[in-house]
């Protein structure tokens, strides 16, 4: 207990000299709180977006290729765009990996009613394959059916948007259950429990179309708060977001067989670490995809937003390095000094028959207290500075990755093997802000950075210590 | 017998000559010592072997039946003897009064009130609370040697040596710290050893010893 209290008395004992060894302690731990302030936030921001945009795996058909490939097999001059179909079957496969930590399977397909109304009927009906270079139609000529609905199966993330809620009954948790919207359920007088019967159809490769038919229950109705139609769209009953009717995946693909087209079917795959992409990609080739299809992540978004919090990461990481190391390699030296300064105490204490362990003990008491003391205001100090310094740095970071940008090909290395992809979205815009935050992890790395300081500074005392004899010392001294 | 040196030779590293040879000496509690000698006759390197600061290559220093090379010799200084240094050797950026109680915890003692036993020593020697309060620097050589004295008397050691003790003090004060040392000798069955050119000092041995040519030789 003593020691303890002489240590305290010798840190005012000795101002100058801890006043000194303290001021640069405090710079050492007020560059590393910033530094790791600004480190686990990003890190945090990082793992964040790498998990959403890393992790979350996409097949999506290579557009270029797709008209690459139907040119050269165009024999009258019009060019049929349409992706070969991944059957259902094939995309539960996909999902049976190792590599996925999950799948999500979400289908559509156009169908039309003789018992319901689609709402904007008037307008007419559409689908989804894109005919270019002719009238339109099949290649026999005939006019394709045209959908008033369409049935979505498993879509309902705008549920958890806000976008859409439930009005009346219950969302779907059976095979062949479907909600509709208010709208469209006012327009025919649909009640919970009704039947509703609808067809749809499907065709094989060689365009041979197939009727199917689906008889569902109506369990629930919901409320949409967004436009009828996507802005700058088409407008008819297909497009009108108030014609969607939602059930559940099951229900869109159970008509499905092998060979058959005609239900769009779309799989998120989520994989156990971004890292695994490449294999991810092989694994489902070799299980037979198509190589018009891409196997993607939105690797361009993810960098964009998250690339300047990368940069400041990396940043405050380097910064706060160089001053741990010089910082260690001043606060050695003064140490040393100081302990050579304070030989002569150290020999009056050791003429006294203090042990050398408790001297370098008392040492190191001192430094901790300073360390303390310097932790204390330095975590204060570096709270308050670290968001204006994260600004600026990420500031910085933003021009500098707005200029980077503007410089690079636009046909930049973000997807296998293709040059466009549909998956990406370019309206991203990178964090602008970021929230730094003194977390409790953030807390104990500093004290550990502290006492590693001072435990570094008491080493370096220690050292000496054990070099001298106090005999020596105070014959010198005399 | 309290401490007994048996054929002690001391040479400093890298030295030629020895400074000390084959010294046999046996020192007694209850009695007051000197040693004189001339400026560099090995008197301070006898005090510090005595003290335990310093090892002797030759020879046995024994305290209480041990060999002090066997012994703790922190535990040594910091209990059973007492050092009063010429150059007092005080904690100068801390004052009198911390002087002596950090002393007292060094020692272990098991005093209660170490800081008001520190003051009545202090008192003792001559040193009032207020002059106690203040930092060794800001003291006078005398006073300095009278916090020397009262801290090598703070843990009640079995042995006490001086190194000049007086050299630093006034006539009046000279005579109260000698009064002192006989008084610790005499009447508190210590062992007191004491350097000195005083004539006044060895004027009180009870024993007198002088070294010359490395050599110990009783003179009185």
């Amino acid at each position: 207990m003593y020691i303890l209290q002489n240590s305290f008395r010798n840190i005012f004992r000795n101002r100058g000299r801890n006043i000194l060894i303290g001021s640069i302690m405090f710079v050492i731990i007020i560059t590393s709180v910033v530094s790791l302030m600004i480190n686990n936030t990003t890190s945090s921001i990082i793992e964040d977006y790498k998990d959403r945009f890393g992790a979350e795996v996409a097949l999506v058909a290579n557009i270029q290729k797709l008209r690459d490939q139907a040119m050269a097999t165009s024999t009258d001059g019009r060019v049929r765009v349409s992706p070969p179909v991944i059957p259902s079957e094939q995309y539960i496969s996909f999902g049976d990996s190792e590599y996925l930590q999950g799948s999500f399977y979400t289908a559509y397909v156009g169908v039309n009613s003789g018992s319901i109304t689609a709402i904007d009927a008037d307008l007419g009906g559409g689908r989804d394959r894109m005919i270019m270079g002719g009238l339109g139609g099949s290649s026999q000529g005939e006019v394709p059916t045209l959908f008033m609905m369409k049935l979505l199966g498993n879509k309902f993330e705008d549920f958890s948007k806000g976008l859409r809620e439930i009005a009346e009954g219950r969302m779907p948790e059976k095979e062949n259950e479907i909600i509709v919207s208010t709208d469209l359920a006012e327009l025919n007088n649909l009640s919970i429990g009704d039947l509703v019967f609808f067809s749809s159809e499907l065709t094989d490769e060689n365009r041979e179309v197939y009727e199917t038919y689906y008889t569902l229950t109506i369990v629930g109705t919901y409320f949409d708060i967004t436009d009828e139609y996507a802005e700058g769209g088409q407008k008819n009953a297909y497009t009108n977001r108030r014609n969607e009717i939602l059930t559940g995946y099951e229900t869109v693909v159970a008509p499905m067989e092998a060979g058959l087209g005609g239900i769009e079917i779309n799989a998120t795959y989520y994989l156990k670490n971004p890292e695994l992409l490449e294999a991810f990609a092989e694994e489902v080739y070799s299980k037979g995809l198509d190589p018009i299809y891409d196997v993607t992540t939105d690797k361009a978004s993810y960098n964009k937003i998250v690339g300047p919090v990368e940069g400041l990461k990396s940043i405050s990481i380097t910064f706060m390095t160089i001053v741990l190391i010089f910082g260690g390699i001043i606060i050695s030296l003064l140490s040393s000094i100081a302990i050579r300064e304070r030989k002569y105490e150290i020999g009056v204490l050791r003429a006294m028959g203090m042990k050398k362990h408790k001297v370098a003990l008392g040492l190191w008491w001192e430094m901790l207290m300073i360390t303390g003391l310097c932790l204390l205001v330095g975590i204060t100090v570096g709270t308050f500075i670290a968001q204006p310094i994260s600004n600026v740095l990420l500031a910085h970071q933003i021009e500098a990755a707005e200029v980077a940008t503007s410089q690079v090909s636009p046909t930049g290395g973000m997807m296998m093997g293709s040059m466009t992809n549909t998956y990406i979205n370019s309206e991203v815009q990178p964090l602008s802000n970021v929230n730094v935050s003194l977390g409790l992890d953030t807390i104990f790395q500093i004290m550990i950075i502290g006492l590693l300081l001072a435990s570094l500074a008491g080493i370096v005392s220690i050292s000496k210590i054990t070099k001298y004899e106090p005999i020596k010392i105070l014959m010198d001294r005399n | 017998m309290v401490l007994q040196l048996k054929d002690v030779s001391y040479r400093y590293e890298g030295g030629k000559k020895s400074v000390l040879k084959n010294i046999n000496v046996t020192f007694e509690r209850g009695k007051l010592y000197t040693i004189v000698g001339r400026s560099g006759a090995g008197k301070s390197t006898l005090l510090s072997l005595i003290s335990g600061l310093d090892i002797c290559k030759d020879g046995e220093i024994i305290y209480g039946g041990t060999n002090l090379k066997t012994l703790d010799r922190d535990h040594y200084r910091a209990k059973s003897i007492g050092v009063i240094f010429q150059s007092f050797n005080l904690l100068t950026n801390a004052t009198a009064i911390e002087n002596i109680v950090l002393s007292l915890n060094i020692s272990g003692s098991k005093e209660q009130d170490k800081k008001e036993f520190a003051y009545s020593l202090l008192e003792k020697v001559g040193i009032n609370r207020e002059t106690a309060d203040r930092k060794i620097l800001k003291l006078s050589g005398g006073e300095q040697q009278r916090v020397g004295i009262a801290r090598a008397l703070s843990y009640n050691p079995d042995i006490i040596i001086a190194d000049e003790p007086t050299g630093n003090l006034d006539r009046e004060t000279e005579a109260e710290i000698l009064n002192i040392f006989t008084s610790l000798a005499h009447d508190e069955e210590k062992c007191v050893i004491i350097v000195t050119h005083s004539k006044k000092v060895t004027s009180i041995a009870d024993e007198i010893w002088g070294i010359n040519d490395g050599k110990l030789l009783l003179i009185k």
